[in-house]
């Protein structure tokens, strides 16, 4: 069954999306490789997730609570039914980057503002996501600007936009920090409603004319009264912008990079790669579609096939969508958000604003085991519409043990195995002899093909995308 | 606005009960037999029941006299209360659209039985939501994701139904609430399909109020409707943020988007016990937000007492509204 062409496009589906089904992969397929590609740049072109379906059953999630697994449901269900997975993809690429958490902001509406923001502005232009995250109330709070007045500078959101938002360590002076912090000054928020004893209400970005400082700033080499948008075409036109955010983009969508603190100290993994993307920004002035056009479309991508490490969310999502049978909202959902968790990753609340450390510092013997038995329940569940389907496929091809591994491993998503793998496999397949599927066997050899599911997903190589 | 005049009626605000909780998240109303309240109550930690309460005449009356059910898929548990309903023993009628079945309750919370499964055929249901009792004892209940409306004795015994997946006349789109008026016609809430339908006692087809937006005769997702006792009808725009109300013949009258100006009791309490939260709430520029309906889930009209009821989902209250008979206004020149 397998051919390079499908391998592809499970390799696309796994790092633009959260991987695809045998007949999805087909479907795609039949169009091609980059019309594919267009198509996930383009996701107005389908039917949002109707967010009130789900509200339905979940009417707290409109504005949650924060206690653990609340806030992040109404977000694990748009990423399960979306049919425009890059969009939601790119929600996580940006939250990995602007790194916004609960533990702080205590308010999940106000974090999934920005994951909305994210949603309709993350494949657009870099300048107008920055500007509209700068006034983000989240943000704001949970980076202090709020605090940042003209008679007393706060420098902490200064120094992260300079230090993890676009250019890097390395690429600007302390004096820098202080001078973009005073371009901020009176960018806060409005009085908020005390949030107990009805709820809890939207938070408003306001400018306060008469806290910002109006001074001269002296910032990068440029003179000037300049205000926070001033700051940030400075920063976007200064070529260390545009190599941080390749490197970002190469270490989420192509292959894993050492942790963010180790950039100034360690030369990317593909320098020539990372120049590609950087071109890319700046050519097109930031335009996130022409680059991850570029991106996707490159030799350096389509050649790193499982050199990334499964973030949770990519996990849990990724299994949820195969397995399928979830159209509907269940009591469920709230138990995947936490599953997310319990593998590492609580999503609208990172462990800090540096993000999470991602590729092997996903896996200890902790998350390994929750991984392997998430996944491992889940296809094991032969009631599961993607399962039967799985089992269908096989039972139209397959008899011997080591042909029903073979199917088993494309039809979970073209996942390749190393030649000691792939023996423990089939040699467990051996155990009970060929498949049978007339009437009175095929209820075990569904059995068997669900036992040797659960078998992959436990694997290494099972782990990587 | 506390007072509106709409043509020969006058709608009056009267008081809100709610709080974290006591009243939080409600999402269906029936009024009682005796001045009482019935309400399905969900909560952010999903923990669910049945509160029965007074309502009161004025903030400070508000009182829960007993609480039904809890979270769980046993006998007397639910997951997902949707809909509720009494009989006129004032027995309890709760539909559950997780476990597809109506638990019943006497009036002072002891289980009675249960009745329904998941599926597709006669009595079964697919996330049953809106009940209500019609003019012959029998109960109607809306079975959402069959689109259809069941009737049922209250034993669970099927007598018939209607509706199929659609939009034309008599079709439904994961339809919600329901209720009844006093000549025996059916109303329902046809929630995706974005408006309201009339049928006669029997089903058959009578008016169709309302399309998908956010003007007069437009609703987004309507989740329940009303009618009171001289026929007019109110709609609950779950996503619009409000309640629309429409005469017999489906006139536009006037929309109340709520006006809770003052804080219930238990809200009050709480305010009053916590300097900061009273602090924070002088400091705002306004406290409009307060007032305002957020996703209300449910309006039910206690005939008895002649006021409107509206389950403010998000803002853990009921806003009540009195339609008021006897009005005449106060003097021009005062």
């Amino acid at each position: 069954m397998a051919n390079d062409d499908l391998a592809l496009m499970a390799h696309l589906m796994r790092r633009a999306g959260f991987g695809a089904t045998r007949e999805e992969l087909e479907e795609r397929l039949a169009k091609g490789y980059e019309a594919t590609v267009e198509e996930l740049l383009r996701p107005e072109d389908h039917e949002p997730v109707d967010i009130y379906e789900f509200l339905r059953y979940y009417q707290f999630q409109w504005k949650p609570g924060t206690a653990g697994g609340q806030g992040q449901t109404g977000w694990v269900w748009r990423m399960v039914n979306t049919e425009a997975p890059l969009q939601e993809k790119m929600c996580l690429f940006w939250h990995q980057i602007f790194a916004t958490g609960v533990s702080k902001v205590d308010h999940y509406d106000e974090i999934t503002d920005m994951i909305d923001l994210f949603r309709e502005k993350g494949l657009g232009k870099y300048r107008d996501l920055l500007v509209d995250v700068s006034r983000n109330p989240a943000m704001l709070f949970w980076l202090d600007n709020h605090e940042n007045h003209a008679t007393a500078i706060n420098e902490n959101w200064g120094r992260e936009l300079l230090e993890l938002f676009t250019m890097g360590v390395g690429n600007y002076t302390e004096e820098d920090v202080y001078e973009c912090s005073r371009a901020f000054t009176g960018w806060t928020m409005t009085p908020k409603l005390p949030r107990f004893h009805m709820g809890r209400w939207d938070w408003y970005f306001e400018f306060k004319e008469d806290d910002h400082d109006h001074g001269e700033k002296n910032f990068l080499g440029h003179k000037g009264d300049f205000d926070g948008e001033d700051i940030i075409d400075i920063v976007l036109a200064h070529s260390a912008t545009a190599r941080f955010i390749a490197r970002h983009l190469y270490s989420f969508f192509v292959a894993d990079e050492v942790q963010v603190p180790a950039w100034q100290v360690t030369p990317p993994r593909d320098p020539e790669a990372v120049e590609v993307i950087a071109n890319a920004l700046t050519e097109s002035d930031f335009d996130m579609s022409h680059v991850l056009r570029v991106l996707f479309n490159s030799d350096f991508f389509k050649e790193a096939r499982f050199a990334k490490v499964k973030n949770p969310t990519e996990v849990v999502v990724g299994t949820v969508r195969m397995v399928g049978g979830v159209e509907l909202p269940g009591p469920e959902i709230f138990d995947w958000a936490n599953h997310i968790t319990y593998m590492g990753q609580e999503l609208l609340n990172p462990p800090s604003v540096e993000g999470w450390h991602s590729g092997m510092e996903w896996v200890n013997s902790g998350t390994l085991m929750k991984r392997a038995n998430f996944v491992s329940d889940m296809v094991g569940d032969l009631k599961r519409p993607g399962v039967r389907n799985i089992v269908e496929w096989v039972k139209g091809e397959c008899t011997s043990p080591e042909s029903v591994v073979r199917a088993c491993l494309e039809l979970l998503g073209e996942v390749e195995v190393k030649d000691e793998t792939m023996s423990e496999l089939v040699s467990h397949a051996e155990i009970e002899g060929d498949l049978a599927w007339d009437e009175a066997n095929e209820a075990d050899s569904a059995r068997r093909v669900s036992e040797m599911l659960q078998l992959i997903v436990a694997t290494r190589e099972y782990q990587f995308a | 606005m506390l007072t509106r005049i709409v043509g020969d009626r006058v709608y009056d605000f009267s008081h809100v009960v709610g709080g974290r909780n006591e009243v939080m998240g409600p999402v269906s109303l029936a009024p009682g037999f005796d001045g009482d309240m019935f309400a399905v109550i969900t909560r952010i930690d999903r923990t669910c029941d049945v509160a029965r309460f007074k309502v009161g005449n004025m903030a400070g009356e508000e009182e829960v006299i007993s609480r039904m059910g809890e979270r769980g898929e046993s006998p007397g548990q639910f997951m997902w209360p949707s809909g509720i309903a009494l009989d006129g023993e004032s027995n309890v009628y709760v539909t559950d659209a997780w476990t597809d079945r109506v638990s019943v309750f006497s009036r002072d919370g002891d289980f009675l039985r249960m009745f329904g499964e998941s599926g597709s055929g006669e009595g079964r249901f697919r996330r049953p939501s809106g009940i209500v009792m019609d003019g012959d004892g029998n109960l109607l209940v809306v079975d959402t994701h069959n689109h259809r409306v069941q009737k049922l004795a209250t034993d669970g015994r099927y007598i018939s139904e209607w509706g199929i997946r659609g939009s034309a006349e008599g079709e439904f789109n994961s339809p919600w609430g329901i209720t009844t008026d006093t000549d025996g016609f059916i109303y329902v809430a046809d929630h995706k399909n974005h408006r309201i339908q009339k049928f006669d006692a029997d089903g058959g087809f009578a008016l169709a109020l309302g399309s998908h937006g956010s003007g007069d005769y437009e609703f987004d997702h309507p989740s329940d409707v009303a009618v009171d006792p001289e026929g007019d009808i109110y709609v609950c725009d779950w996503a619009n943020h409000r309640v629309q109300a429409y005469d017999s013949e489906g006139n536009y009258l006037t929309t109340f988007i709520g006006d809770a100006q003052e804080l219930s009791k238990w809200q009050l309490e709480y305010v009053r016990s916590n300097p900061d939260v009273y602090k924070a709430r002088r400091r705002v520029y306004s406290l409009e937000p307060e007032w305002r309906f957020a996703l209300p889930t449910a309006v039910a009209f206690d005939a008895m007492h002649s006021r409107l009821m509206v389950a403010d989902t998000q803002r853990w209250r009921i806003q009540i509204y009195n339609k008021l008979l006897d009005y005449s206004d106060p003097q021009f020149n005062i």
